[in-house]
């Protein structure tokens, strides 16, 4: 009986050996090891076997299924290694190839500059209110010091709409809209879109967006020195910390003293250009202290009260920061257009 | 305003640059929007006289001349004009002179001058130089004849000088409130105060020649309306002869930007370029008897004016009549009937002041603007109208040989009050935030012809000069103060209470921005359109619940004719736009306002729109692409909800037949948000699809926003730990009606569990056999989870069964095996 063992022992190990296939193991496994394998039918014969060699052939039967099965451990370990190193050679992939994607959305470049408009204005105590698009005569005209027939209105050619309404001109009607209500000290900023009766070109739109920004206060707390600190604090953290910014006395009929606001061309740097009309400067907001009739119109008594406000056009802000001059870009809404900005609004503009 | 130099310095000596110039006015108000630079079209031309006219002895058409040139000498000249006789004053071009106008052996050159003109022999005779037309000087297409200079011209003067043919004009902007900078004297006097010199006034002693020869006829003048024409002043001259005016006369028009017409007419509107003050000048001939009558129009209807247009009138309109009739539409247009014409012999000149704001109705009522109208619009002086008078009578006296028929009339029916301004100086500081010492502030006021006086306190009496009536007030003078100096002397500085202001909220703002953020990283991109739109899409989108559209009384065209009711007119003119230029996909979005009106009351909403059409998730190599539909856009929607925290509140509920026209009736829904309608979503209407030559399925959805920023308060939901029990799941497939939509089911389910049944999820939708037809099963999982313990498989499963049991009874469905 031990020479038997001896016999499969012997010819298990010499089956195993390390080039062993993965179908040779099995086999070994199963005519050793198995249920109906080699070391179980010894097992099973023990009776045959003198009672005083049981033990041996005992412990020998262990001792042999320990040693083949670490042996089969072993080669089934390298065995696996190898499949997979064989598998990961063919399982290589083009990592040049597209992924699995959608479409990627972006901002409108006049959401872009508007949002940093308001952050900036926002970060100086400005608050935003919202105002009506379609007006009445009062809020867009009367209350702002273009009395009826006032030739000042047809420095803007109004769309009128039925009920006597009309299309604001200009986001002042926010001034009216807001001082009518509350009381000062007020500092606001009233985004939205205005209409003119242009047509859309390179130049003109019928309809377009404006900010109107206001400070009223006592007398002598909002000056047209802190009219202008503001202006050229706001300018230089829009278009850049080195910006040149000039104000030129002009005409509004809702401020007095009224002041239009010039920032050095961008193009080139104040040598004079094509685009600046060779003069160094780009005309870029209009402004002004706060009329007094203005503040009469809505209940404020001007020797109580005074402030300042400006108004700037977005399109004309964004274009001129990004060197767009196509005014019929922003509303065409073309995919070659739009796809040119981030899908980020942080640091564009 | 057109301002040419030469003029200006009449009025002015000043030696500042056109630049200089140019500068100064630009930052005190007067924009200059461009600078010009004339020049003659010619050198070495000088005017001459013809001394002697002989037949050419070698040809019948030429003839052969001899000129003085005064001091530079006297010459023969060959001449071939018609027009050339002795006595006559002309052109002369000497040898050496040069041409850029192609003429008489001069040959063109590109860009520059012709080479100099040498002496010539013409048939045999030498010619010294030649005799020119207005076409050979480059001055007009004239090439009938020579020039005619005989209007008081010295020979041996400078051509190029005599007619100021070389002359730097700017071109002014005069803001609304500046009518007293619309002529060149005004620009002179507010020159002169920015640059502190004093300015020529036109010298009486000139004027005054006017009056040699004064008649006795004396004109009645009736001002019936003063409200509309305080003053009316009138002036009537006879033996006037009609013709052309000098030459340099017609230059000055010219850069100016008018048109040449007559010496008469041209004398008028010489006069209101300079002095600002637009006059008129009536055939006295033609007039009912030498009187004026100024009145509203009341009852007359019409009048026809001297272009010859029959023009409606209103009650309110200001008329000027002679005894009888009309005769002028005041301040706008004169009449035909008593217009100056080549027959006129006697004139009768009107110099007025009209009200600004009745002059303004009626010309932009009738489309009329004329040179006129826009200075009486603006407020002319109120104080210069007999100095204009005397100053056309004398131009017409020299140019058109007019005597004076009498003295002038000058009815001041509502006498201009001088106007004082009490300035506080200390308030004024307090509105510019800069001091500006007493003195100077005097000073500055004196310079735009202001009175100034001392007045009690830290404050001036200031009356203001009769061409300022923009003054009215402090701010007012404070822009004066501010203005001359140029805004740079006030400092920059911070408001003192930056910050001070508490800064609300911006929830809108920051709604606005989420919604922006929740569109792009579903891939739409942001567009923006024009709120305008066609009364047709209008009616194709609907709008808001019973409000009409809002029109435009004056569109610029039908297809711009109404307020947009909704956004999804825009996205798909834009998905159009951008199909027609390369592209096969388009997924956008807007957010924007919607219009209406409810009576009198303008509506506005906001709301979001987005569209998706063509490919929407690109696969891998190989894989199909998935392409936009319902589903993708629901996916869209549904993330944008859940994405603000309110994925529990919506719903999609299927639409009533024809509820939408727009919309594919199958494949559309109604978004509800907690019960309320909050926007449609579905797929286009197959033939507004074909209407659009769309390819594919496009799917649209438009959002009410301002349903959804009513949750701005409503409170968060409240934040939980992850749960520390694991859940048990089970599954099961409910054979339903066709027709139940999968949501009812789902929540069948829900309501049918126990409170620890925590989510059912629905993961397959199945029709066909082995299920009857008309039949559908519903795949659902359960996920069953206590708070507070594990649960056991056997509470799991009664609670299960239970659920079964009330799900199919409730819904009449069966359990599918």
């Amino acid at each position: 009986m031990r020479e038997k063992l001896e016999e499969i022992r012997r010819r298990a190990l010499a089956e195993l050996a390390d080039y062993a296939s993965t179908d040779r193991i099995e086999e070994v496994r199963v005519r050793v090891l198995g249920r109906q394998g080699e070391l179980t039918a010894v097992m099973r014969g023990m009776r045959e076997v003198p009672p005083e060699q049981r033990p041996e052939i005992g412990r020998l039967v262990n001792e042999i299924k320990v040693q083949v099965e670490a042996r089969i451990e072993v080669l089934a370990a390298a065995a696996a290694r190898a499949a997979l190193e064989h598998a990961l050679t063919q399982e290589r992939v083009d990592v040049t190839l597209p992924g699995v994607r959608s479409s990627c959305g972006r901002f409108h470049p006049l959401t872009l500059a508007g949002e940093r408009i308001l952050d900036i204005l926002v970060a100086m105590g400005f608050e935003i209110v919202d105002t009506p698009d379609i007006e009445d005569d009062f809020h867009n005209f009367a209350a702002l010091n273009f009395p009826p027939g006032h030739p000042a209105r047809d420095m803007q050619d109004t769309f009128f709409v039925d009920a006597g309404l009309l299309l604001r001109t200009h986001t002042s009607n926010g001034q009216i809209r807001v001082l009518e209500r509350r009381r000062p000290p007020l500092a606001v900023v009233c985004p939205g879109n205005c209409f003119r009766r242009d047509e859309l070109t390179v130049r003109s739109s019928p309809m377009f967006s404006q900010m109107d920004v206001f400070m009223v206060d006592e007398i002598g707390r909002v000056t047209m020195a802190h009219l202008k600190g503001v202006l050229i604090e706001f300018l230089r953290a829009f278009f850049g910390p080195d910006t040149r910014v000039r104000f030129r006395a002009s005409f509004f009929p809702f401020t007095e003293p009224s002041a239009e606001v010039d920032i050095g061309c961008l193009l080139c740097g104040g040598a004079g250009c094509r685009v600046c009309k060779q003069t160094g400067w780009t005309e870029i907001l209009g402004s002004g202290m706060i009329h007094p009739n203005v503040l009469r119109a809505v209940g404020h008594d001007p020797e109580s009260y005074q402030g300042f406000a400006f108004g700037l056009g977005v399109e004309r802000m964004a274009m001129l920061k990004l060197g767009v001059d196509d005014l019929r870009l922003f509303f065409e809404n073309d995919h070659r257009f739009l796809n040119q900005f981030p899908a980020t609004d942080e640091g564009v503009l | 305003m057109r301002l040419p130099l030469r003029w200006l310095r009449e009025f002015l000596e000043i030696a500042a640059s056109p630049t200089e110039i140019a500068d100064r006015l630009t930052m005190a108000g007067l924009e200059v929007e461009a600078i010009e630079n004339h020049a003659p079209a010619f050198a070495g031309v000088v005017v001459a006289r013809v001394l002697t006219v002989e037949r050419h002895p070698n040809a019948d058409r030429l003839s052969l001349c001899e000129v003085d040139a005064g001091p530079i000498g006297r010459f023969r000249v060959v001449c071939g004009a018609p027009n050339v006789r002795a006595g006559m004053v002309s052109a002369y071009a000497q040898v050496g002179a040069r041409l850029k106008a192609a003429g008489h052996g001069a040959v063109e050159q590109a860009g520059g001058f012709a080479p100099q003109l040498e002496a010539a022999v013409i048939r045999g005779v030498r010619s010294e130089g030649m005799l020119c037309s207005e076409r050979e000087l480059g001055l007009s297409a004239e090439h009938a004849g020579i020039l005619d200079l005989s209007n008081g011209s010295e020979p041996g003067t400078d051509l190029a000088e005599y007619l100021q043919l070389a002359d730097t004009v700017l071109d002014v902007t005069v803001m609304p409130n500046r009518g007293d900078c619309m002529s060149i004297f005004g620009l002179a006097r507010e020159l002169a105060a920015l640059f502190g010199v004093r300015v020529r006034t036109l010298s009486r002693r000139r004027a005054a020649k006017a009056r040699d020869g004064v008649g006795h006829l004396s004109i009645a003048v009736d001002i019936r309306d003063p409200d509309l024409c305080p003053r009316y002043a009138a002036l009537a001259m006879e033996r006037v002869r009609i013709g052309p005016s000098p030459l340099w006369l017609q230059r000055r028009l010219e850069l100016c930007g008018m048109r040449a017409v007559n010496n008469v007419v041209d004398a008028t509107n010489y006069v209101m370029l300079e002095l600002g003050q637009p006059l008129h000048a009536f055939d006295l001939r033609r007039l009912a008897g030498p009187k004026i009558v100024v009145r509203r129009a009341g009852n007359d209807r019409e009048m026809v004016t001297l272009d010859g247009i029959a023009r409606t009138l209103v009650a309110d309109d200001l008329l000027i009549c002679d005894a009888e009739r009309p005769v002028a539409l005041a301040g706008v247009m004169g009449g035909q009937n008593s217009e100056v014409g080549e027959t006129t012999d006697a004139v009768l000149l009107e110099s007025a002041y009209f009200d600004p704001v009745a002059i303004a109705r009626t010309s932009r009522r009738l489309g009329l603007r004329s040179e006129a109208s826009a200075r009486f619009e603006r407020g002319i002086d109120r104080a210069v109208q007999v100095t204009a008078l005397w100053r056309v009578a004398e131009l017409i006296r020299k140019y058109a040989g007019g005597r004076l028929c009498g003295q002038v009339t000058d009815v001041d029916a509502k006498p201009a009050e001088p106007r004082t301004i009490t300035l506080d100086v200390g308030r004024m500081e307090g509105l510019l935030g800069v001091r500006v010492p007493l003195p100077e502030v005097r000073r500055r006021l004196r310079a735009i012809g202001a009175q100034v006086a001392s007045a009690p306190g830290n404050r001036l009496y200031v009356t203001v000069p009769s061409f300022r009536g923009d003054l009215s007030e402090m701010a007012d003078l404070a822009e004066e103060v501010a203005r001359l100096k140029g805004l740079a002397e006030v400092p920059a500085t911070l408001p003192p209470g930056a910050g001070r202001v508490a800064v609300e909220r911006e929830w809108q703002r920051s709604f606005r921005c989420a919604s922006r953020d929740l569109m792009l990283g579903c891939g739409l991109t942001e567009v923006r359109t024009i709120s305008l739109t066609a009364a047709a899409e209008n009616e194709r989108f609907g709008g808001l619940d019973r409000a009409a559209p809002v029109r435009l009384q004056n569109p610029l065209s039908a297809e711009l004719g109404e307020m947009r009711r909704s956004l999804l007119g825009g996205l798909l003119q834009a998905l159009r736009f951008n199909l027609n230029r390369e592209a096969s996909a388009f997924h956008a979005f807007e957010i924007g306002r919607v219009y209406g009106l409810v009576g009198d009351a303008a509506l506005e909403a906001e709301r979001l729109a987005a569209l998706t059409y063509g490919d929407y998730v690109l696969g891998r190599i190989g894989a199909p692409p998935v392409r936009a539909d319902f589903f993708t856009l629901k996916g869209i929607v549904e993330r944008y909800f859940e994405g603000l925290g309110l994925d529990a509140a919506v719903r999609f509920e299927p639409l009533t037949a024809n509820e939408v026209p727009y919309l594919h009736p199958g494949k559309a829904a109604r978004i509800v948000l907690d019960g309320r309608s909050a926007g449609v979503i579905g797929e286009l209407h197959p033939a507004e699809a074909r209407r659009l030559e769309l390819a594919y399925a496009c799917a649209l959805c438009e959002v009410d926003l301002s349903v959804l920023m009513t949750y701005e308060s409503s409170p968060r939901r409240a934040i939980e730990p992850p749960p520390r029990f694991p859940s048990v799941g089970r599954d099961l497939a409910l054979v339903v009606d066709r027709g139940l939509p999968a949501d009812q089911v789902v929540r069948a389910v829900v309501e049918a569990g126990p409170a620890w049944l925590e989510r059912v999820e629905l993961f397959d939708v199945y029709e066909g056999e082995p299920m009857a037809v008309g039949k559908k099963s519903v795949g659902l999982a359960c996920r069953y989870r206590a708070r507070d313990r594990t649960l056991t498989d056997a509470e799991v499963n009664r609670a299960h069964e239970e659920l079964i049991a009330r799900v199919t009874t409730r819904l009449g469905a069966e359990l599918r095996a």
